[in-house]
């Protein structure tokens, strides 16, 4: 009898993971898969040319995205779903739950279960020696890869990876790119609105930073660069320079401990800020950057229960985001949010879908990419860059 | 008058005592209490170094950061004092507060999860998420009692569950793993609304936010729930010795499946108070919850050897907890070393509470 319940439960259980897994296409085509193991399990050095036929579905890609719970990452999920199915490739999505440990396996799981290419979002960002681990095991293998948005290599260091290895790409961004746009952004609209936003009339801006992971290049760069970049537009223009907040932080940032980007950790740190900050006490926050929109929205979030950011007859707090994030666009039509950048999620999707159909077709992994932005800087031909954009709503 | 009473008798008691009992006594009361003077002498360390730390809109700010986090303390609670645990409390947070966000999304906010959907009354919305919140606590609940599973197992496997759906509803009808934000007003203030407001001089005054009074109502509910009621009585005997209890007519196997599930219904509201106070909710929503209502318990005392724990324990613990982040963060201190203090107060909290035990045997 405890059997028969335990069965019960258990083939429960298995049905209703089919029926969540449903939209997902990993059961697309067995017998497929089983014909292209036998290809590639022969395991000589074999180029991506030899392991394509004709059709299409003979073809096996696996996707290993660093989490799912990421927006922005999500967002390129959607959209390279949408972009491999309609060129024809079998895919397998995979979620590595931000451990670098659980990728690999997956990676090797793939790998032995004879996949074709490889499409990689690297967890540990900007690290060579993951990078090449994995280059390693496609070699091995005899597969290419296909690294995105993570960043494979150390900026130290550039081309320790993608200059050295044959048969990979990378396709992200160029990490400073965003805090760069990001201290223009707010550097400009300074410029403009100087009066409105120094509340105090002190003729400086106090602003506050909020960060997501202490670790991610993308993070730490970000940081950096908006104020640098804000500040030296301000210079030329004779005002004088930012200042943080907070004199007695040394670091000029808060940052999410759990490396998350959450808008919790964003808006627990602003209401305790502003427990002691206000306009009553004529050191109000005047500009607050952060890391990404989920950042944001929490800072807004803060603001609104204390009074600011609620529309008009209230005072706007400019804050600033990366992303642009559906969300984050509302906020900035209705005015609660003043400007973000914009990452190009279905950009990202379509040139790494290209590079796929590349090595489907059997042609050079980088062929018809020359369109594209590369790093020209370093001579990598094999590293693309997709552009940030600002968003402000206009 | 009771209280002066016995203060009046130990008092007696001590001064009969000899030097060498009294220095003895002494001791013991610093270091049972040693939790407490540290926290005295933090607060007074922080106040001098930075003034604003216990003007009334920063008390206001511990306050309500205290009470966003008291929920999922109180659930949790329940299955310490089992000697069990539950991991699952963070994803079933994130999951109703998921929940919560799409049904109490406003009407004209164009990324509407489900566009279709009239405004709910936001009391069906809290008995829905309420529920989910409960069917994961039942489940949980009926397989530790049923097979005997530690807790840790069961919750580990509801956690993934839990999180597997959460990011499958995520991506629900087009919205693709985008933050459920653009929350209708009436839900808003009736989570963060203000309750009433407290002046601080100068004609400015502070807000204090509805959900305060909600975590006010939960603490005294479970008050209620674990001193006045047989349930209540029964899992604290459960939890010091299920054989005993079960001997003595305790249906053990149905008390288990209730504080789990009670535990799942304290989730439940936690996720309906989190989404509308965060307001922009991702599937990171939650995350990482149940370690700090589990600090939170066993620093308030509620201890794992099991069947001991009180409610104001707790309410103490999740203040201690909040009390540091405030502080820290006014002090600007990193949060490297935030990790590092709250990890030094869990040991001795815990280390104190044991040798309360060790010293009884």
């Amino acid at each position: 009898m405890k059997k028969a319940l335990a069965l019960t439960i258990a083939a429960a259980m298995a049905l209703s993971l089919a029926a969540c897994g449903g939209d997902t296409s990993t059961s697309t085509s067995t017998t497929s898969t089983t014909s292209t193991g036998g290809t590639t399990g022969t395991g000589d050095t074999a180029t991506t040319g030899n392991s394509t036929s004709g059709t299409s579905s003979d073809f096996d890609a696996t996707v290993l995205y660093y989490a799912y719970s990421d927006t922005y990452i999500s967002s390129v999920r959607t959209a390279l779903d949408a972009d491999l199915e309609a060129a024809g490739i079998t895919y397998t999505d995979y979620d590595s739950n931000n451990s670098q440990t659980t990728q690999n396996e997956y990676i090797d799981t793939a790998i032995s279960n004879g996949t074709d290419l490889l499409i990689v979002n690297m967890v540990t960002s900007g690290s060579s020696d993951t990078a090449n681990s994995i280059c390693d095991k496609a070699e091995a293998a005899g597969i290419p890869v296909i690294f995105f948005n993570r960043a494979v290599e150390e900026d130290a260091n550039a081309g320790a990876v993608l200059g050295t290895r044959q048969n990979i790409a990378f396709v992200g961004t160029d990490a400073p790119e965003a805090g760069h746009m990001q201290g223009s952004m707010i550097g400009n609209y300074l410029i403009e609105n100087y009066d409105a936003v120094d509340l105090n009339g002190d003729g400086t801006i106090s602003y506050a930073m909020f960060m997501g992971d202490a670790s991610n290049v993308e993070a730490i760069y970000r940081t950096q660069y908006s104020v640098e970049d804000a500040n030296a537009i301000l210079t030329e223009n004779g005002k004088p320079e930012l200042s943080y907040f907070d004199a007695t932080n040394e670091n000029k940032y808060q940052l999410d401990m759990t490396g998350a980007w959450s808008a919790q950790a964003a808006m627990e740190y602003m209401q305790t800020n502003l427990a002691s900050y206000s306009e009553a006490n004529g050191n109000m926050i005047e500009l607050i950057i952060c890391n990404n929109d989920n950042m944001a929205e929490g800072c807004i979030t803060a603001l609104q229960a204390a009074g600011y950011n609620n529309g008009e007859g209230t005072t706007t707090i400019p804050v600033f985001g990366v992303d642009a994030t559906d969300s984050a666009q509302q906020l900035i039509a209705a005015g609660t949010m003043t400007g973000t950048i914009k990452q190009d999620a279905e950009g990202m999707a379509e040139c790494i879908a290209l590079l796929a159909s590349n090595v489907m077709n059997g042609e050079d992994l980088m062929a018809n990419t020359d369109s594209y932005t590369k790093d020209t800087a370093n001579n990598l031909d094999n590293k693309i860059f997709i552009p940030y954009q600002e968003y402000t709503g206009q | 008058m009771k209280a002066i009473a016995s203060l009046k008798r130990n008092m007696a008691e001590f001064k009969s005592m000899d030097a060498r009992d009294k220095r003895s006594t002494v001791a013991d009361l610093l270091l049972n209490n040693a939790i407490y003077i540290l926290l005295v002498i933090f607060v007074i360390f922080t106040a001098v170094q930075n003034s604003n730390f216990l003007a009334p809109s920063s008390l206001v700010n511990i306050i309500s950061l205290a009470a966003s986090s008291l929920p999922t303390a109180l659930g949790i609670a329940g299955c310490i004092v089992l000697t069990g645990t539950d991991l699952s409390a963070g994803r079933v947070v994130g999951l109703t507060a998921a929940i919560s966000a799409a049904m109490l999304q406003a009407s004209d906010w164009a990324n509407k999860m489900f566009d279709n959907l009239p405004e709910m009354p936001i009391p069906l919305v809290l008995l829905a998420v309420i529920l989910v919140g409960g069917i994961v606590g039942l489940v949980n609940g009926f397989f530790v009692a049923k097979f005997s599973l530690h807790p840790f197992i069961v919750t580990l496997a509801t956690q993934l569950i839990v999180y597997g759906l959460l990011l499958e509803f995520y991506m629900l009808n087009g919205n693709n793993g985008q933050p459920l934000s653009g929350l209708s007003d009436t839900y808003r203030n009736f989570i963060t609304g203000t309750m009433f407001r407290i002046p601080t001089g100068n004609g400015q005054s502070v807000a204090v936010p509805w959900y305060v009074l909600y975590a006010i109502i939960l603490v005294a509910v479970m008050w209620f729930i674990w001193n006045k009621t047989t349930f209540g009585k029964n899992m604290f005997a459960v939890g010091s010795n299920p054989e005993a209890a079960n001997v003595s007519g305790v249906n053990v196997f149905m008390t288990t499946m209730m504080v789990h599930t009670l535990a799942g219904c304290m989730y439940g509201i936690e996720g309906f108070i989190e989404s509308a106070r965060i307001a922009s909710n991702t599937a990171n929503t939650g995350l990482n919850y149940e370690s700090d209502a589990i600090a939170a318990c066993v620093i308030g005392g509620v201890s794992f050897v099991g069947g001991t724990g009180k409610i104001s324990g707790i309410v103490l613990g999740v203040f201690i907890l909040r009390i540091i982040f405030a502080a820290l963060t006014m002090l600007s201190i990193s949060g490297n070393t935030q990790y590092i203090i709250k990890g030094l107060i869990i040991l001795i909290a815990c280390s104190i509470d044991m040798r309360k035990y060790l010293v009884k045997k």
